[in-house]
């Protein structure tokens, strides 16, 4: 390895090495006298403990140093032909993510150039332009923005599109509240690391039956509202229907539509009421439970009720089941 | 003061830039002039060495280490056909060499290179100057389903579905122009966008180019339905071959259509790939 005299001076004696875990960044601390000793600790690769953790280089081993140097606090590595090897994109990206992040790491260093046999890598590793000097290290896919997940959110038809934001809000509580309901998770409506894991590998939902046109499935146990065209579902409601059983379970159609409808029995107002069955309706209410709640009716929330009251015109069909099975 | 210096500077070195591309493009323009139509073909030299010009961009297509001017590390399935390209013509490899933009290549003119493989995909107008092949790769617009959607039989059959494409692209155009579904497409950002849009069940159809369809499914096949065909569009990526290079356009194509023949197109695209497009279903 040739060393530039700049670098003599530039000591990290308690630096961090990057890996990766299931595909993500990890940092070990290595003590090494310069950043020459650092950079032949990222290419060593993890020590026996932290393979039996689960740490992995995807720098391929044997990869050789042609010259390190620094200047104007950019750090360039020239590289070997072995640290190209390979076509697997995630290990190509995850390499050159593993150099930026441990060159980084050291105090003062604000960009890395990376060279392979003294040339200039260019459409090797995808996501990068090693053409330019790198600053900062692709973001990781594991901690996905705000934004990405209600735009997830909205894709599996939790939310509608005007929902996707990026900022924190009842709208994303509740989709997520409907999302948790259709997987079997806890029913809390917090956007915790377990639902954005299962967002990750979530597809959007399925109708439980077959039939043309627009109509609703109503899932008892689930506690969600689906609204169907072509078999498609294009929303999922969260809603909270009636306690011990009082929803009727069975094929109904909508067949009154009120905008504001009196409830004579309990003597409150229900806004955006359709009704399927007798006495029973779609309807607007202030608390929406995750848990089966109303005296029967469907309770929906504020901002979906109206949704709702539009898709479901006057003879759509609503389909009231017990559950998937 | 130094910031004045700089400009001054900038502006010297944008004239002499510009005085050089004039005296580059003079002799150019001449002959143009002079010769309108393509010159009568003269009967080619044999070719004994063959320096081939790439346009690296992409992992799948070409990629590879530039050191002056010099592509060392070369791979993808470009650099791969240009190695038996140039070995069926009877010649030997002597290097590759990158050309930035590789729009430059169809420019023709005095070149350092005899063969051009760098995703050239032309304009009729650049098919009629003699110097470009046959495509040896389609361009069309693969069609990927979203998982459990019935495998539509033709273009009439996507009607119905929610459509998405990367926004700006020859997809989305195909989807208004070709497709033209009942439903308003959703257009994504990017590939990774649209992988998860499909994945979603946002939208049913991905419309991706060809090319890159292997790597869209690639790792995401148990999320993805499977690509179920491609809607032509008669358009593909062509060999540019320089002029008094040594070479003629016809003995690539002939070349270029053994190489369809016995399968070596097909494999080189599979592996590099990870799917041949043309072993897509053309719909209509």
């Amino acid at each position: 390895m040739t060393v530039a005299p700049a670098l003599g001076g530039t000591v990290a004696r308690h630096g961090q090495v990057w890996f990766v875990r299931d595909g993500e960044p990890v940092a070990v601390s290595r003590t090494a006298p310069a950043m020459p000793g650092l950079l032949r600790a990222l290419l060593a690769g993890p020590t026996r403990a932290e393979r039996a953790k689960g740490l992995r280089s995807a720098i391929p081993a044997g990869t050789d140093v042609r010259e390190l140097t620094i200047a104007r606090r950019v750090v360039t590595v020239d590289l070997g032909g072995r640290f190209a090897a390979g076509r697997d994109e995630a290990s190509l990206t995850s390499r050159v993510g593993q150099l930026v992040r441990t060159f980084r790491a050291v105090p003062g260093v604000v960009g890395v150039r990376i060279r392979v046999e003294g040339g200039v890598p260019v459409g090797l590793f995808p996501g990068y332009d090693l053409r330019r000097t790198i600053r900062a290290p692709l973001a990781s896919r594991s901690a996905p923005s705000l934004r990405d997940t209600q735009q997830l959110l909205a894709d599996l038809g939790f939310m509608a599109r005007t929902g996707v934001t990026g900022r924190p809000g009842d709208e994303t509580s509740v989709a997520v509240l409907a999302f948790e309901k259709w997987t079997g998770m806890p029913r809390d409506g917090v956007l915790g690391a377990a639902v954005v894991k299962a967002l990750a590998r979530a597809t959007r939902p399925e109708p439980v039956r077959r039939a043309p046109g627009k109509r609703v499935e109503l899932l008892l146990d689930r506690q969600v509202a689906l609204a169907i065209v072509n078999d498609r579902v294009e929303r999922v409601f969260h809603i909270s229907s009636g306690s011990s059983g009082r929803t009727p379970t069975g094929s109904f159609h909508v067949y009154r539509k009120e905008r504001l409808s009196w409830s004579v029995p309990f003597s409150v107002w229900m806004p955006w009421a359709s009704y399927f069955t007798g006495g029973i309706a779609f309807h607007e209410y202030s608390y929406v439970p995750a848990y089966p709640a109303s005296h029967g009716c469907v309770r929906m929330m504020a901002r979906d009720a109206p949704l709702m009251y539009a898709f479901a015109t006057t003879g759509t069909p609503v389909d009231v089941l017990r559950g998937r099975a | 003061m130094r910031h004045r210096r700089l400009r001054r500077v900038r502006n010297r070195r944008a004239v002499l830039v510009i005085a050089v591309c004039a005296i580059a493009a003079a002799p150019l323009a001449a002959q143009a002039a002079q010769s309108p139509a393509p010159p009568a073909a003269a009967p080619p030299s044999p070719l004994s060495t063959a320096v081939v010009a790439l346009g690296l961009r992409d992992p799948s297509l070409d990629a590879g280490v530039v050191r002056g001017g010099e592509v060392v590390l070369a791979r993808g399935f470009e650099v791969e056909l240009a190695r038996l390209l140039v070995r069926r013509l009877g010649a030997h490899l002597a290097r590759f060499v990158e050309l930035r933009p590789a729009a430059r290549i169809v420019a023709g003119g005095a070149s350092s290179w005899q063969l051009g493989l760098a995703g050239i995909e032309p304009s009729p107008q650049g098919r009629a100057t003699g110097v470009l092949s046959d495509p040896y790769l389609t361009t069309d617009a693969a069609v990927v389903l979203r998982r459990h959607l019935p495998r539509p039989r033709s273009i009439a059959d996507l009607r119905g579905h929610v459509l998405c494409a990367v926004r700006g692209g020859d997809e989305a155009r195909a989807i208004a122009t070709v497709v033209r579904p009942k439903a308003a497409p959703l257009l994504a950002t990017g590939l990774d966008r649209l992988r998860e849009q499909l994945r979603t069940g946002a939208c049913d159809v991905a419309v991706v180019p060809a090319v890159d369809t292997g790597r869209f499914l690639r790792g995401h096949g148990a999320e993805l339905g499977p690509a179920a065909g491609r809607i032509p569009s008669g358009r593909g990526f062509v060999v540019a071959v320089a002029r008094g290079g040594g070479l003629d356009v016809t003995a690539v194509n002939a070349v270029l259509q053994q190489m369809r023949n016995d399968g070596t197109l097909g494999r080189l695209a599979r592996t590099w790939l990870g799917l041949d497009p043309a072993s897509l279903r053309v719909l209509r």
